[in-house]
């Protein structure tokens, strides 16, 4: 007994950089976050509201358009994501020749800084000089140039091609080295046995890679929940807020209209949907990895 | 079942050429082990005879059937990899059903095949846990049961009990004797473990350079190989080759002076020796007894209990091992006189090659 209290210390010394690191740079804008959400907070006042702001919030049916919008946002881009990202993974982790080539070539939207990538698509998307907009016309598609970003419907498609060009590399490489960690034994005892491509690909590869899909699933739902940049870049939310996602919705009340009080309310709502669909996702994925033999 | 036929099968992977024309017969029903030193080429040959890997040239007849361009599934053959390739996110029950179930084999049927082979393989308790859950002999023993429930007619097995401790090793190589005996199959089996050589199979087939060195009964390798390497490579502790000259041919044998000192008159045809020829002396550590005529300068002993190992050199530079009774007399540092029975001897020429020994044991089948 006599020991155990400097040991207890020693590891509170132990622990004592993480712990102020995320208190840091976690805990207190956090908690900053909930206390500014009760407040009317401007640039030059500050007044307690009470539950004011959640009461605008929940009674706007902006808000549930918006909320709608990102999780239909969300989960199309993340969906193209995962399927574009396995079929990339299959086909890269085919014995092709040039295979290494093609590995290099999957990289550069990843490593492009986004603003870059985005600046490109934007001028892609341009009618008057933009690429797409020209190829359409040359093959008789378009009558005329054609703005993808001034209408509602197209800018928001074109908002989820650039979002999912920058984040498919990801998921390919990661489903890719999933891919590759398989044993080629098993492969080859199925091969042995009779079973063809697409059946080794839905009986073999696909539970093997199961836990790293799921994983890449909720890394990349809530980075896509809340990915601003290139929406900001490509069309500030707009036309009209077709692309207003919560993220960009938070970043205009708050830092445009200078509300930080509404946008701090903004911001914890993010916190709880994304704690909330985290959660559910860590169930699922506990399953997955239990029922694929990982646990 | 079947028999197996390999004719002339060569294999390159480009410039380098690993499998040289290789011909073997393997009977119906035969326990056939392939065994040789890592890259000798025999996980390859069973590669090519599974049909995972192409041969250069030659052809493979399973039954009577020419089978060399056949897809693995249309050969007759089921495979047990080295690593057991169990589905991890399958069952017991759905690992050993998943040839059938690519046969897509109607349920009834299907459960009742499985349960067969899990009964044979001890398994049926099992049958709902994942192979994360299993020891590594009932791994194993899940790996075989896939194999069976394919009824093949050749089965082959990949250094299967690579991955087992040393104990479970020996008990899964009489489980695996039994299995041959209870499934009355052609089997061959790749091993560099002469151990398992010896214990299991009907016959043996030692591999080298991509070359086969011998085929024969563990007896036959034993009592009779072909070559030094063979003579090396099977038997344990390794044969003990002694560097002599021919002194002298004659009705009795071949007359030897050995390097380390001595002359041995060994009952062996000469087959062309003559006086002066560079020859080695075969001697198994296991004939070599307490006696007079050869000097062993005794550099490490292991006792065993029943049996004494006594490492040194002979003269001043042949290595040399003695198994020696549990309590020999052997002491480190110290010479060991001992002797030899001349009949127990083996004689090679300077190409490795044997010279026939007259008077060896009786062979048994």
């Amino acid at each position: 007994m006599r020991r155990a209290l400097p040991e207890a210390w020693f590891a509170w010394l132990l622990v004592a950089p993480a712990v102020i690191f995320i208190g840091v740079i976690v805990a207190w804008p956090l908690a900053e976050t909930v206390r500014l959400s009760f407040t009317d907070a401007k640039l030059n006042s500050e007044s307690y509201v009470g539950f004011e702001n959640y009461a605008d919030l929940l009674s706007s049916s902006k808000t549930y358009e918006t909320v709608i919008r990102t999780f239909y946002w969300m989960f199309l881009s993340v969906g193209l994501k995962l399927v574009l990202g396995l079929i990339g993974a299959t086909l890269l982790n085919a014995a092709v020749p040039g295979r290494a080539l093609f590995r290099v070539l999957v990289m550069p939207p990843w490593v492009i800084p986004i603003a870059i990538g985005c600046f490109g698509w934007l001028w892609l998307y341009n009618g008057h000089f933009g690429l797409i907009s020209g190829m359409l016309q040359r093959f008789g598609i378009l009558d005329g140039p054609f703005e993808f970003l001034a209408y509602k419907t197209s800018a928001f498609y074109s908002a989820i091609v650039t979002d999912v060009w920058i984040g498919t590399p990801m998921v390919t490489l990661f489903l890719l080295a999933a891919m590759q960690g398989v044993s080629r034994d098993l492969y080859e005892a199925a091969w042995v046995d009779g079973a063809g491509r697409w059946y080794r690909f839905r009986r073999i590869t696909i539970p093997q890679i199961m836990p790293v899909l799921v994983s890449m699933a909720l890394l990349s739902a809530i980075w896509t929940f809340n990915s601003f940049e290139i929406i900001w870049i490509l069309t500030e939310g707009g036309p009209r807020g077709a692309t207003t996602t919560l993220i960009v919705d938070t970043y205009k009340t708050a830092i445009g209209n200078y509300k930080f009080g509404e946008g701090a309310a903004r911001a914890v709502i993010i916190v709880i949907l994304l704690a909330l669909f985290s959660l559910i996702y860590l169930f699922f994925l506990n399953k997955v990895n239990r029922k694929y033999g990982v646990k | 079942m079947a028999t197996l036929d390999l004719e002339n099968i060569s294999k390159s992977f480009g410039s380098a050429k690993v499998l040289h024309d290789i011909d073997l017969a393997i009977r119906d029903k035969e326990f056939v082990v392939f065994v040789g030193p890592s890259g000798c080429g025999k996980s390859t040959l069973l590669r090519i005879i599974a049909g995972l890997e192409e041969s250069t040239a030659g052809k493979i007849v399973i039954g009577g059937q020419d089978v060399s361009g056949a897809h693995p599934v249309d050969r007759g053959i089921s495979m047990v990899f080295q690593s057991y390739a169990l589905y991890p996110h399958l069952s017991v029950f759905e690992n050993i059903a998943f040839p059938l179930r690519v046969q897509k084999m109607g349920a009834d049927d299907l459960k009742a095949r499985v349960h067969r082979a899990a009964d044979i393989l001890q398994l049926t308790d099992k049958l709902q846990l994942k192979p994360g859950q299993l020891s590594g002999g009932q791994r194993q023993r899940v790996a075989i049961g896939r194999s069976i429930v394919r009824e093949p007619k050749v089965f082959l097995f990949d250094e299967p009990l690579s991955n087992l401790d040393a104990a479970l090793r020996g008990d899964m190589r009489v489980e695996l004797s039994q299995l041959h005996r209870e499934l009355n199959a052609t089997m061959v089996y790749v091993t560099h473990d002469q151990v398992e050589a010896m214990t299991m199979a009907d016959r043996i087939v030692v591999l080298n350079g991509g070359r086969v060195e011998q085929f024969g009964t563990p007896m036959e390798l034993y009592h009779h190989p072909a070559t030094k390497f063979v003579a090396g490579f099977i038997g344990q502790p390794n044969m003990n080759f002694v560097p002599g000259v021919v002194a002298g041919v004659d009705a009795a044998g071949v007359a030897v002076d050995l390097d380390a000192g001595g002359r041995l008159v060994l009952p062996i045809e000469a087959d062309g020796a003559a006086k002066g020829d560079r020859v080695e002396v075969g001697m198994r550590p296991e004939d070599i007894r307490l006696g007079e005529g050869l000097s062993l300068n005794v550099k490490v002993i292991e006792r065993l209990g029943g049996v004494t190992l006594a490492y040194g050199a002979l003269g001043d530079d042949t290595r040399f091992c003695a198994a020696l009774d549990g309590v020999a007399p052997a002491r480190e540092g110290e010479p060991l006189a001992l002797s030899i029975d001349p009949a127990a001897c083996h004689l090679f020429n300077s190409d490795g090659r044997v010279m026939r020994r007259k008077a060896a044991p009786a062979l048994v089948a």
